[in-house]
């Protein structure tokens, strides 16, 4: 019985853009979610996955060695080796999955994660809620 | 290979969504070819000539020394040609339907203070982040784009510019070094040069010297740029010729971000991991308060229902709503937000919008596909119809109290219909920009490499955007299209009126679009949208000069009768300029396509006199003589085009060649004598359908041309592009 429910609509949260072009997205709460959740709790979530974004992006010892490297090996480093990026987007696909799991699909709603976009919305999926029409 | 992706060649493979494959063309791989055939080729015959005298006599470092810094300008040419340079995947369907409708062409941005537009891309279904170009080489949006370099056939985007840079900086080192030692050679072999070694040294030599100069000056020129924060593509548009650039953080800052951050993710061809997380109702629900309650829930995003549906269902919705009572909705959207009433805030729920563009919603229709076109326009004419009987100029007032520009039904629909009639038409747009790229290579002396095919900085009527004061829209901007005199009907807050769902449309037909919406109808739409301009929208008339003054004749006798009254004194001038801008355009170069448009539009025109009067408005230009007679008002009229003139000339010619209707700049330094005497007739004519209008509207022409720049608190830079950037001061 994995049948899930139908959509009924998606919210996209855009990007915010106010600081530049780094990877941060609007923590303003969209108001299709007013009835589904908490606004504090969306506004964890995104407050959350902006930090990690800006870990990823971080001008650092790490992303400075890393870079180091990769001129030393001719770049032939990236073939054995994660960049410091992908592996805070593999802590961010962690991270959604379990906030979709703890507490989006309790709600009926499903957070996408943005890569997928691009980085350019975090999508929101909201599903029908069946059981307020009997 | 993780770091590796197919650059050069289409979208993303297996990605979620990926481009259609495009026609192989050999062409695209000539010089590709040719700078690996001459790197490769020079530097071999230079170790196998060179180097053995030089380690023999010299020191034996020498050849190792040069093999490390081969290998180095080898690695980040593979890098820079292979590298995904950062192409955004195309935009799902869900994404685009909740913007399709009714959205503006451009979204502004505030960026530390700066406005930056955002452009709706109709290939890829979004609005391009701020630095996002698309490439009509790769058919790709690139984030951060740089060029595309035809050297290594592939963008340079976020992605592979520090491949790309420091390619530059170890080619020029590496061309450096070979044309030294082998210097050292031959001097000292000036006895033996009919030796083969000494020979092939000396053609080494020349090649390396014929390609050190353009070489070093593209280093020199991208070092200047990594250092100031800019890319080529801002550089050469000129987006920040009036100094302030958003995207800098200070020189250091700028090199390390070049240098030293992490390599950026690709976006395309990403495993998607199978969705795990089952959802099943019932569902928690947070408590809801009274108010909560009786909050509207907006209908945002994609329904499971088609858009014809959606549409419908909102017009229900709507209809429902200006009874202005609380019943419950029809039926289709109770299913999707069951129990709670629907109350009359939308506005106040779209007050509390995120988005901050605020734009009237003047069309609805979207041109996706044939099919999805007739039924999205049967809609809006039912509701220009429905709404024209009202008055307009209420509906218009409420739309600009509106922040956002999401999809929703709202009263001010039959308002809005207008601005989408005469919104741009992107898919011309997008088609009338790609001469424009070769044409701005010229302007770079030395840069020939490049072909800058990005679309974003699309605009060239930088007059039409300079005479547009210190509007940000950007709309004007859509008088790209060659076929799109009626870029522009703006009547609302901040932004643009050129709508995405005409640029979505296939731009095959110019007249298509207009024929079927400028319906006697639409005018008092018009004229009551012409209530609504401020002084720094002044392209609300704009349109009027060729398709929209045809058909809307009889009813419209005045969009200028209403600016009568209200006198707006750079309104007046600036309508001047512009018609006389593009009706010279159009009778100097374009009198066929221009005739042929209004062919096209006449079908429907409620009046005959219209086509005759613009093509008498057209003969009426190239007659500068007698337009002379009008010497106090052109005279007066004069400093305000000439003032346009010097910002505007840099735009390389050929970008403006295509586009009939844009340009005072641009006709100005050709036709200054009878610019003046058009410009006068122009503003008279074509402000106006009607025969009074002409002197009317020259009167006030001549009395209020003085003001020409916006109102305090903003300073407006624009581009060679005709990009705009507000800063607020």
């Amino acid at each position: 019985m994995r049948q899930q429910a139908a959509i009924a609509a998606k919210v996209f949260i855009q990007r915010d853009y106010t600081n530049g072009t780094i990877c941060q997205f609007q923590t303003k709460f969209p108001s299709e979610l007013e009835t589904r959740i908490d606004k504090q709790q969306f506004e964890e979530t995104v407050r959350t996955l902006n930090n990690l974004y800006a870990e990823a992006e971080k001008l650092g010892s790490q992303s400075y060695i890393e870079g180091c490297l990769a001129c030393l090996t001719a770049y032939t480093v990236f073939l054995c080796m994660e960049t410091h990026y992908e592996k805070v987007l593999k802590k961010i696909a962690k991270y959604i999955q379990e906030q979709n799991d703890k507490i989006y699909a309790p709600r009926g709603l499903l957070l996408t994660d943005p890569i997928e976009r691009g980085l350019r919305v975090i999508e929101v999926t909201i599903f029908e809620d069946r059981s307020l029409t009997r | 290979m993780p770091g590796f992706s197919g650059g050069g060649v289409g979208g993303g493979v297996g990605g979620p969504v990926s481009a259609p494959p495009r026609p192989f063309r050999p062409s695209r791989y000539v010089p590709v070819s040719a700078a690996t055939t001459f790197l490769v080729g020079s530097t071999t015959l230079f170790f196998c000539f060179t180097c053995p005298w030089l380690a023999e006599y010299v020191s034996a470092v020498i050849p190792i020394y040069n093999a490390v810094i081969f290998l180095f300008t080898l690695a980040n040419f593979c890098m820079a040609t292979f590298m995904d340079p950062g192409v955004f995947p195309r935009a799902e369907e869900d994404e685009d339907k909740e913007d399709d409708f009714r959205a503006p062409l451009y979204k502004t941005v505030e960026i530390k203070g700066i406005q930056v537009r955002m452009k709706w891309c109709s290939t890829c279904r979004f609005y391009r982040p701020p630095r996002c170009s698309h490439c009509s080489v790769c058919d790709n949006c690139v984030e951060d784009f740089d060029h595309h370099c035809p050297w290594v056939n592939n963008c340079i985007g976020r992605r592979n510019y520090r491949y790309f840079f420091l390619f530059l900086l170890s080619l020029t080192t590496h061309i450096m070094d070979v044309f030294g030692f082998g210097l050292v050679y031959v001097l000292h072999h000036r006895q033996q040069l009919d030796t083969p070694h000494a020979a092939v040294t000396m053609a080494v030599m020349c090649v390396a010297g014929l390609f050190f100069v353009p070489v070093a000056g593209l280093t020199g020129f991208h070092i200047v740029l990594v250092a100031r924060g800019r890319t080529t593509n801002e550089q050469v548009t000129g987006k920040f010729r009036g100094g302030v650039n958003p995207f800098t953080n200070g020189c250091l800052r700028n090199i390390s971000h070049v240098l030293c951050s992490s390599q950026a993710p690709r976006y395309m061809g990403r495993w998607r991991s199978p969705q795990a997380v089952e959802v099943q109702p019932p569902f928690l629900r947070p408590s809801l308060t009274e108010a909560q309650l009786e909050a509207k829930v907006l209908d945002n995003g994609i329904q499971n229902d088609r858009h014809s549906t959606r549409s419908k269902s909102s017009l229900d919705q709507m209809e429902s709503q200006s009874a202005d009572a609380e019943p419950p909705p029809p039926p289709k959207p109770e299913l999707r937000y069951p129990g709670l009433p629907r109350a009359d805030t939308e506005e106040s729920s779209l007050l509390t919008e995120a988005p901050p563009t605020p734009s009237m919603y003047k069309y609805r229709p979207a041109y996706n596909s044939p099919g999805r076109n007739h039924t999205a326009l049967s809609h809006p004419n039912k509701m220009i119809r429905g709404e024209s009987l009202d008055s307009p100029s209420p509906s218009i007032l409420q739309s600009s109290r509106q922040p956002s520009y999401r999809s929703e039904p709202s009263s001010l629909d039959g308002a809005t219909v207008v601005g989408g009639s005469v919104g741009a038409r992107r898919g011309g747009g997008e088609r009338g920009e790609g001469p424009g790229g070769p044409g701005a290579t010229g302007v770079t002396g030395g840069m020939s490499g490049y072909s800058l095919t990005g679309r974003s900085y699309t605009s060239y009527p930088s007059s039409l955007v300079l005479s547009a004061g210190g509007s940000r829209s950007s709309s004007l901007r859509s008088a790209q299209t060659a076929h799109n005199p009626l870029a522009t009907l703006q009547s609302e807050g901040t932004t643009d009126t050129s709508y995405k769902s005409l640029a979505n449309q296939t731009p095959r037909n110019g007249s298509l679009s207009y024929d079927s919406l400028l319906t006697p109808s639409e005018s008092p739409e018009f004229e009551s949208a012409a209530h609504e301009l401020s002084p720094q929208k002044p392209h609300a008339l704009f349109p009027l000069a060729t398709g929209a003054t045809i058909t809307g004749q009889s009813e419209v006798v005045s969009p200028s009768s209403p600016l009568q009254g209200y006198t707006s004194p750079f309104l007046s001038a600036q309508i001047a300029q512009q018609r006389e801008g593009q009706l010279l355009q159009g009778s100097a170069t374009f009198s066929s396509p221009h005739r042929a448009y209004l062919r096209a539009v006449s079908p429907t025109p409620p009046s005959s006199s219209g086509p005759s009067e613009t093509h008498h408005l057209l003969q009426h230009n190239q007659d500068s003589t007698s337009r002379a007679l009008r010497a106090p008002s052109s005279s007066s009229s004069s400093p305000g085009v000439r003032s346009l003139e010097p910002p505007v000339s840099p735009p390389p010619r050929s970008l403006s060649l295509g586009k009939s209707h844009s340009y005072t700049g641009e006709a100005g330094p050709q036709h200054k004598p009878r610019s003046t005497g058009g410009g006068t007739v122009l503003g008279g004519g074509g402000a106006g359908g009607g025969q009074q209008a002409p002197q009317s509207t020259s009167r006030t022409v001549v009395a209020n041309h003085t003001t020409s720049k916006p109102g305090g608190g903003v300073k407006k830079v624009t581009g060679v592009g005709g990009t705009t950037y507000e800063i607020s001061v």
